[in-house]
């Protein structure tokens, strides 16, 4: 096997397409922001510092299409005529081309042609007037002003005000000097003996050889010496510009026209260095990978994952120190160093939870990595379906496992997607309404308790709860007799069902049928779940909930028949007890009456057999979905755990009614319950005869079997 | 060269079973199984394997034994498939066989139905006939019998239940 350059190599690309991914994103944002704002010549630079930092990367990584469709791109932007909002539409096109490229590479398939994006840069570029722009081009390609930043400009207001000239030099580098970073200092020695340099383009210390140099230089020599001074032979070109900045005359206030921010290729006379491209940018710009390097590390996220594996271990190893702890108490209870053994487990245990919280931190990040792709996604389906829709974001700083995150991205992109097209209404329905014609889509994240919230919610036309019932109706999903029973929230849920689309017509976008019941299964294998309210004519809020983390969580143990499961403690929300005679039987469901609310049950395990146990203690697990509420039934408890949750082997064991394992502390598996799986199964399932309630959900089938073949195995 | 296949050797009924010694990971006894509901009746659950969740399916029922009756010299073969690990039950495991590759037949177009799809050939072995096992198949194809059986499951669960609470009336 050949390591070495190959895998650098690869390791280089890695890093590549993770920046990259954040260039197509500033690059998006970039555009919006420019849609929104025809005029803003800061946005035109920006982007066309991203296309250009891409450009150099991709080349740098070989990936010659990309490079040079980034520099086709450079070219046109440059031309100086292009009607700005062009500018917004071809960012967008790029961003995509880019993003279709970039997965190619990725994939090392083919590259697909960026033909759409070259036609529209030819265009754009004919459109503009080409014979004007292209003279100006090969003008200022030479001598083209660079851009002084705020700071630089203080600095020649203050030389000019000393009673100096400032001049701006730009020397052109001998493309045949073997040593262009030594001639650049040459150069620069050269001009600092004879005045205050104030600044230089390329920055100084900029390792990449430039071939242009250029130099903001404030001191009390002529043009023409300077011009003569700059001239060394097999260093520099004959053709040195020295242009006047500014002269002796305290004018503060007052710069030269020449330092003005232009739009010219000065820009990219600049970014052509490849230095950091923070020197003109707003602050907002803080995120580009080149300015915060130092103190962000991009570390793989399976060392991650690997260290919370430890760290998983370390609660197990925890749990069974203080097992072991308790049976040697009471073996021997008189023994005085067993307040120190106390003492030091539970420093041991403040260690670890600390430790463990340290650890889930590293996984966070804000959610305003997902939140960002949301203007661009609203804007293309809004601009698709003919309607004006605005995006409110908030709460963007809640932070969240990035697992988790990347999991609810499609999720939540297909929630944002429908409330554009399917509940926003059209500009006219919306005035008749007596609303803004503009529609708003607010996307918010906040923390509640354990649990991350993320809200999409539209002030749109709300979900018909009668036109849902008779979809399900129509779809066979619900009996009519069944229909006028149901309460709003019950009907509601049916818009998870499968197959049940509420759109009158399928478009391109949304509504075919695939989608909400996707949405919930997702959010029900991260232990999360999904709700949605809405309010006819008002408009629809989905609520999507998930748990903090994935690894580790508190868990409620319980007894069905003598196997042990567990549940996730914060769906628990109190716990009840009673016996089996207090159950009735209501339209073949057990019910419960807890003071003064008829709480619905669901028995995990068997039924009792005769009238005889009727008197026999049980335990209601009172559980809060959302608004609704459940008794589940278990025979005991056992206590309250934290468990590392160890996925299952989804080859072998396919049910949904179990969403994991975890390790006790004496060894023991515990099987970690599914809730919403089993409430749904409890819902489906309709007890064939009068008088029979579904039940033993939860009991395995050979359990009676296994019992007896394990006592034979230990006898 | 005479070319050999290691093969580990283990009993179901009468027959000898093998599968290739690269695929097994470990032999422990049988230790205490957690069920899993809602599954296959071959499915036995799940076993903590120092830490690890392991699920163990019982061979002999995967094969079609009704009654499988437990004893002290059964064994587990834990299986490493695709990176997972997965285990099987068996009646016992015996050996470790030297085959030489002349020896194994391709499996009867009839092993290649029924329960017994993950026969990939037959060996001969000092007069003995070694069923040998692929194991991608193996650990593969019960999934898709698993949604099959599962649906059966439900409807014994219906009646069972249906029969408990009319005992109950």
């Amino acid at each position: 096997m050949s390591h070495g350059p190959d895998d650098c190599n690869a390791e280089m690309r890695e890093l590549f397409f993770e920046t990259s991914q954040e260039l197509l994103q500033s690059l998006n944002d970039e555009a919006l922001k420019l849609e929104k704002n025809p005029a803003d010549l800061e946005c035109v630079r920006s982007i066309r510092r991203i296309v250009h930092t891409l450009k150099g990367d991709a080349a740098a990584c070989g990936f010659r299409e990309l490079s040079q469709t980034a520099h086709a791109m450079e070219d046109a932007l440059a031309l100086e005529s292009i009607p700005l909002n062009t500018i917004a539409e071809i960012a967008f096109t790029a961003a995509d081309t880019f993003a279709v490229m970039l997965a190619a590479y990725q994939r090392n398939a083919d590259v697909p042609s960026s033909e759409s994006l070259q036609k529209m840069l030819r265009k754009a570029a004919q459109d503009s007037d080409s014979e004007k722009s292209s003279e100006q081009r090969a003008s200022t390609m030479s001598t083209g002003p660079a851009i002084w930043n705020e700071y630089e400009q203080l600095a020649i207001q203050k030389a000019s005000a000393k009673g100096k000239h400032v001049f701006h030099v730009a020397a052109i580098i001998d493309p045949r000097c073997a040593m262009p970073i030594a001639a650049r200092q040459l150069l620069l020695n050269a001009l600092e003996g004879w005045g205050e340099v104030l600044a230089t383009r390329p920055e100084a210390g900029s390792q990449k050889p430039g071939k242009k140099l250029e130099v903001l230089l404030a001191t009390e020599k002529t043009s023409e010496e300077l011009a003569r001074r700059c001239r060394i032979p097999t260093v520099t070109l004959p053709e040195v510009s020295v242009q006047v900045v500014a002269s002796p005359q305290p004018q503060p206030g007052k710069t030269n026209p020449q330092t003005e921010l232009k739009r010219t290729d000065a820009a990219i006379a600049q970014s052509e260095t490849g230095s950091s491209p923070a020197v003109t940018d707003p602050p907002s710009q803080g995120e580009s990978p080149n300015t915060s390097g130092e103190n962000v590390l991009r570390v793989d996220a399976e060392r991650i994952d690997s260290l919370l594996d430890l760290v998983g271990e370390l609660i197990l190893g925890k749990s069974m120190l203080q097992q072991a702890f308790y049976e040697l108490a009471q073996r021997f209870p008189k023994e005085a160093i067993r307040g120190r053994f106390l003492d030091a487990m539970s420093f041991q245990a403040r260690v670890l939870s600390d430790l463990q919280r340290s650890v889930m931190k590293i996984r966070m990040v804000p959610v305003e990595q997902l939140f960002r792709r949301f203007p661009r996604l609203v804007r293309d389906v809004a601009k698709e379906c003919g309607k004006d829709v605005e995006l409110a974001l908030s709460g963007q700083d809640t932070d969240l496992d990035k697992r988790l995150l990347d999991a609810i991205a499609e999720p939540l992109t297909h929630i944002v997607r429908n409330a554009v097209s399917h509940g926003i209404e059209s500009g006219q329905e919306r005035t008749v309404a007596g609303k803004p014609a503009r529609g708003t889509i607010r996307l918010t994240s906040y923390h509640q308790g354990n649990q991350v919230i993320v809200e999409v919610s539209d002030d749109g036309r709300g979900i018909d709860s009668q036109k849902v019932k008779m979809k399900a109706v129509e779809k066979g999903l619900l009996t009519t007799d069944e229909a006028t029973r149901l309460n709003e929230a019950e009907i509601l849920d049916f818009v998870f069902r499968p197959g049940l689309s509420t759109a009158e017509e399928v478009t391109e976008i949304s509504g075919r049928g695939v989608g909400l019941d996707v949405v919930r299964s997702v959010l029900q294998r991260l232990k999360g779940s999904v709700e949605i309210q809405t309010h006819h004519g008002k408009g629809t809020t989905f609520q999507l909930k998930l748990p903090l983390t994935l690894a580790i969580i508190k868990a409620l143990l319980f007894h069905i028949g003598h196997r042990l499961y567990a549940i996730p403690l914060n769906a628990v929300a109190e716990i009840a007890r009673t016996t089996e005679s207090e159950l009735h039987l209501v339209d073949q469901h057990e019910v419960l009456q807890l003071r003064d609310r008829v709480l619905p049950l669901i028995r995990l395990g068997s039924a009792p057999s005769d009238t005889a146990q009727s008197a026999r203690k049980i335990f209601v697990l009172v559980i809060s979905m959302g608004e609704r509420k459940f008794g589940l039934i278990v025979d005991s408890l056992v206590g309250e755990e934290e468990l590392v949750i160890k996925a299952l082997d989804d080859r072998s064991i396919s049910t949904d009614l179990i969403s994991g394992a975890s390790v006790l502390g004496d060894g023991r598996v515990v099987l970690i319950v599914n809730l919403p799986a089993v409430i749904e199964r409890h819902a489906r399932s309709r007890p064939g005869q009068q008088g029979t309630v579904a039940s033993g959900f939860l009991l395995p089938t050979a359990d009676l079997k296994l019992a007896q073949s394990k006592v034979e195995a230990q006898s | 060269m005479n070319r050999e296949l290691h093969i580990v050797g283990f009993q179901i009924g009468r027959e000898t079973y093998g599968v290739p010694i690269t695929s097994l990971h470990e032999i422990v006894r049988v230790p205490e199984i957690t069920a899993v509901p809602d599954a296959p009746d071959y499915m036995e659950g799940v076993i903590n394997l120092r830490g690890k969740i392991v699920s163990v399916i019982d061979l002999r029922k995967r094969f079609g034994a009704t009654k499988v009756t437990a004893a002290r010299r059964n064994r587990i073969l834990v299986i490493e498939h695709k990176g997972k690990l997965a285990g099987l039950i068996v009646d016992s495991a015996s050996e470790v066989l030297k085959i030489p590759a002349a020896d194994v037949e391709d499996c009867l177009a009839s092993f290649q139905e029924g329960g017994l799809n993950c026969v990939s050939g037959l060996g001969k072995w000092k007069g003995r006939l070694i069923i040998l096992l692929d194991m991608a198949k193996l650990l593969e194809s019960s999934k898709d019998k698993g949604s099959n059986q599962e649906r059966t499951v439900e409807n014994q669960r219906a009646s069972a239940s249906a029969a408990g609470a009319s005992a109950t009336k």
